[in-house]
């Protein structure tokens, strides 16, 4: 079973995503803010980032260039799930070495879409 | 969960069960933001709060957008496009902007209200829109020239409503014909009979110059859900009106056009880790050379094969869901529930505790010192269970600012609201009762005890009126106070007033006296108020309420420096200092605030008048006596003494003599509900049980004072 971590200061967005993913039979780790996310990330063993972008403390951008400083994140695929979908915002996404991005609001069937697609 | 299961994900989920989070974290949300608003300091917001309030748009954004709540998305859409500027200091903040932001929330929370079932009118936004609109375009020629990319991912939001066809005033993000139409995206659904949207189709037909319509996927989406694409002059508010002759308003989402992609919001970025094979954007992307992307081509040099073995991992050790850490959301009968049975609990310790006073501790050493122990953590528990419905002030003071800021404006007068003790804690449900109270005092300080701001200049006080609100437990009370420092009361005025009225007010009258004849029924009327130093309307009901709530209210004042009114109130309701008096065999609780004293009936003491009416003369003075036995007919068995103690209470300004056999002690009882568990019974305001395991009941003492008066 791969494990997503899933990050947004929003308690319902965490909780529908968690629900939707954990649904499509993934394991879930919910985390409220960019920080909350990199702490839980150190612990490891996790197949799959999901985060939102505008957070408290740590955004969603500052998050993935923190955790691709990490030696457990080189490779593992970050998704920024954001309102944002401005090319500013999708480049500096890039820049922090982001896999890809998903823009809310999306609906279930295509968060599991996307997330098919780089979690096998 | 299996594999197996991974096929049948995510579809057809029920959004309705998260309804009632985003519900809760969008009042949250509203309410952060009213405050950061009124806090904020327009000439020079720092990027921190700038940031919080944009955050909190966003967030409410987010929500309604995924959860299908159209209307507001939209709103907090305009809201965050106007706070974004400001918080990248594109546009400066100015107070307009501010009463705007506070008007559009007000405005969410009553369609939040709706879409919760509160009823009421659809809330109409046009005007709201139209101004957030001028602000943002009409003062940031800065910014007005935004790449007019149809943005790659749905824009997620209906674009404001636009009056007419030819105005090219649109949202930066709607595609925009030749002619100025704007092209937008319609997706209607879920539709329980699909054909549903063949209707709309059709409106497009009859009303000429609503534009033209046409179906994307052949019209069909998904299960149930429909998307055309409407190019149009009408503005949204138009559109959905008359769709709405159809389809449920919920069920018709307008968003910009995303264009002939179909881009379904998310994307890869080439190259970056874990991306998958180039796609054409789908309103998501991968980055090619980001890590974890699901490699764009396997034969690229890219590090893609990501997500399926990052590194060695303790495969499936990840802590499974660490929810938020520091608190819990449960429903609040939950809480009720553990009160009760918290206070069951208490009884029958209570209960062994007298039982067990026969017991020799010699023979039983080690069943007394346990019987001690239960004694000792059943109280631990209490406290600690009690504590749970307590909540901070700063859930009541916060409705304050806003209130104030309105209220002096309408009045041209400047108030400054100091709040201290937001932390101090108080039982929910007296929390509740409080706020109205406090509320009419706090107005009446800023509507009759601050001067106007000339008017206060004059008298040598600075311009802006102070208004204070204060918290803090003393004892088992916690006591609120509401200071001003404006006008203060006259007592040369107030005496007069009140001898007008008819109420005996001799020139010896203590100065609290004095005050406390603001609280008499009918006192403080809309004369008084613009004659007298005006305290307003209604204080009489404010007494009234709190002494309800088991509180009183205190009145201190200096006329020209001000005045304080300290309410002090039990800090819960679910336990209460109790006075047990015995009539035949049957026990009543009286709460101890209300008792006043208690003698012994001498001879000859009570007088008979009138009827059957009774008085008893204490210290030359006369009240009504009320015989409990009578009053409650309670059988007499056997030969005991009738009625030989008084206990005078005190309530609603009024005094009662009861005449009771005896005295039999204090304690704090457990108030139970006596309406939820058996009827409303007159004179009686609750039930508690006794140590010994019998009923007794709470008389109502405010009932029995009006019961004497007739």
């Amino acid at each position: 079973m791969h494990s997503i971590l899933a990050v947004d200061d929003s308690a319902s967005m965490r909780q529908m995503v968690s629900f939707t993913l954990k649904s499509a039979g993934y394991k879930v780790t919910e985390a409220v803010d960019g920080q909350d996310a990199y702490d839980k990330a150190a612990m490891g063993g996790f197949d799959l980032v999901l985060t939102d972008q505008n957070m408290p403390n740590l955004d969603g951008i500052g998050l993935t260039r923190k955790l691709r400083d990490h030696p457990n994140f080189k490779t593992t695929p970050i998704l920024i799930l954001t309102t944002e979908s401005s090319d500013q915002m999708k480049q500096a996404g890039r820049a922090a070495g982001a896999t890809g991005w998903l823009v809310k609001p999306f609906d279930p069937v295509r968060l599991i879409e996307v997330i098919r697609k780089v979690v096998r | 969960m299996s594999d197996m299961s991974t096929d049948s994900a995510g579809a057809g989920i029920d959004l309705s069960q998260f309804y009632a989070v985003f519900f809760e974290e969008a009042g949250e949300n509203l309410d952060r933001m009213e405050q950061l608003l009124l806090a904020i300091d327009v000439t020079a917001a720092d990027d921190e709060e700038l940031n919080a309030i944009f955050r909190c748009a966003h967030s409410i954004k987010g929500g309604a957008a995924t959860f299908g709540f159209a209307d507001v998305a939209e709103l907090t859409h305009q809201m965050e496009t106007l706070l974004d500027k400001l918080r990248r200091h594109e546009l400066q903040a100015t107070p307009a902007m501010v009463d705007v932001l506070l008007q559009s929330g007000d405005a969410l929370r009553s369609q939040l209200g709706r879409h919760q079932g509160a009823g009421g009118e659809v809330v109409d936004t046009t005007e709201l829109l139209a101004n957030i609109r001028a602000f943002t375009s009409g003062k940031a020629p800065v910014a007005a020239a935004a790449q007019p990319q149809p943005a790659e991912g749905l824009v997620s939001v209906p674009a404001a409503p636009v009056a007419v066809a030819a105005a090219p005033a649109v949202d930066d993000d709607v595609p925009v014909t030749l002619s100025g139409e704007r092209i937008l995206e319609l997706t209607l659904g879920p539709l329980d009979k699909p054909e549903l949207a063949a209707s709309i189709v059709e409106l497009f037909k009859e009303i000429e110059g609503l534009g033209t319509i046409e179906p994307i996927d052949g019209g069909m989406a998904q299960e149930g859900m429909r998307r055309f694409r409407v190019t149009t002059g009408s503005s949204d508010a138009d559109l959905l009106d008359l769709f709405g002759f159809h389809v449920a308003r919920e069920q018709c989402v307008l968003r910009p056009f995303a264009g002939e992609r179909v881009a379904p919001g998310y994307g890869f970025h080439p190259g970056a880790p874990g991306s998958p094979v180039q796609e054409e954007c789908k309103g998501y992307g991968f980055f090619d050379d980001a890590p974890g992307a699901p490699g764009s081509a396997p034969a690229a040099a890219a590090p893609a094969p990501a997500a399926a073995k990052p590194t060695a991992k303790p495969a499936e050790k990840a802590p499974a869901a660490a929810l938020e850490a520091a608190t819990i959301r449960v429903s609040v009968e939950k809480v009720d529930q553990l009160i009760n049975l918290m206070g069951e609990l208490v009884i029958t310790q209570a209960m062994l505790a007298q039982n067990s006073r026969s017991i020799d501790p010699v023979l039983y050493q080690s069943m007394v010192s346990g019987l001690t122990a239960l004694d000792r953590n059943t109280r631990d528990l209490q406290e600690a269970v009690m504590s749970i419905r307590m909540i901070p002030m700063q859930t009541v003071f916060s409705r304050f600012p806003r209130m104030l800021r309105d209220l002096a404006s309408k009045l041209g007068k400047k108030v400054e609201l100091v709040t201290v003790g937001e932390a101090t804690e108080l039982d929910k449900g007296l929390v509740e009762k409080i706020t109205d109270p406090l509320t009419h005092l706090v107005r009446n300080s800023c509507d009759h005890g601050i001067e106007l701001p000339a008017e206060r200049l004059a008298k040598g006080k600075p311009e802006t009126g102070t208004i204070t609100l204060a918290a803090s437990h003393q004892g088992g009370s916690i006591v609120i106070e509401v200071k001003d420092d404006g006008k203060g009361l006259s007592r040369e005025k107030l005496i007069k007033k009140a001898r007008e009225r008819g109420i005996d007010a001799p020139d010896t009258m203590s100065d609290a006296d004095v005050w406390a004849l603001i609280f008499a029924p009918g006192f403080s009327t809309a004369e008084v108020v613009t004659d007298v130093s005006g305290r307003g309307v209604g204080m009489d009901v404010v007494k009234k309420n709190i002494a309800a709530l088991g509180g009183t209210v205190e009145i201190d004042s200096a006329e020209g420096y001000g005045m304080r009114v300290a309410v002090r109130l039990p800090l819960t309701l679910a336990i209460m200092d109790g006075m047990s008096v015995g009539v035949g065999e049957e026990v009543y609780i009286l709460p101890l605030s209300s008792v006043v004293e208690s003698f012994q009936v001498g001879e000859n003491i009570v007088k008979t008048i009138g009827g059957n009416g009774r008085v008893v003369e204490v210290r030359e003075e006369f009240m009504p006596v009320l015989e409990l036995e009578r009053l409650f007919e309670v059988p007499r068995h056997g030969d005991e003494s009738p009625g030989g103690i008084m206990v005078v209470i005190e309530a609603e300004g009024g005094r009662v003599a009861l005449l009771v056999d005896e005295l039999l002690g204090q304690q704090q009882v457990v108030v139970k509900n006596l309406e939820a568990n058996y009827r409303k019974v007159d004179d009686i305001s609750g039930a508690t049980i006794m140590g010994d395991g019998r009923v007794a009941l709470i008389l109502d003492v405010g009932s029995l004072v009006r019961r004497s008066r007739h």
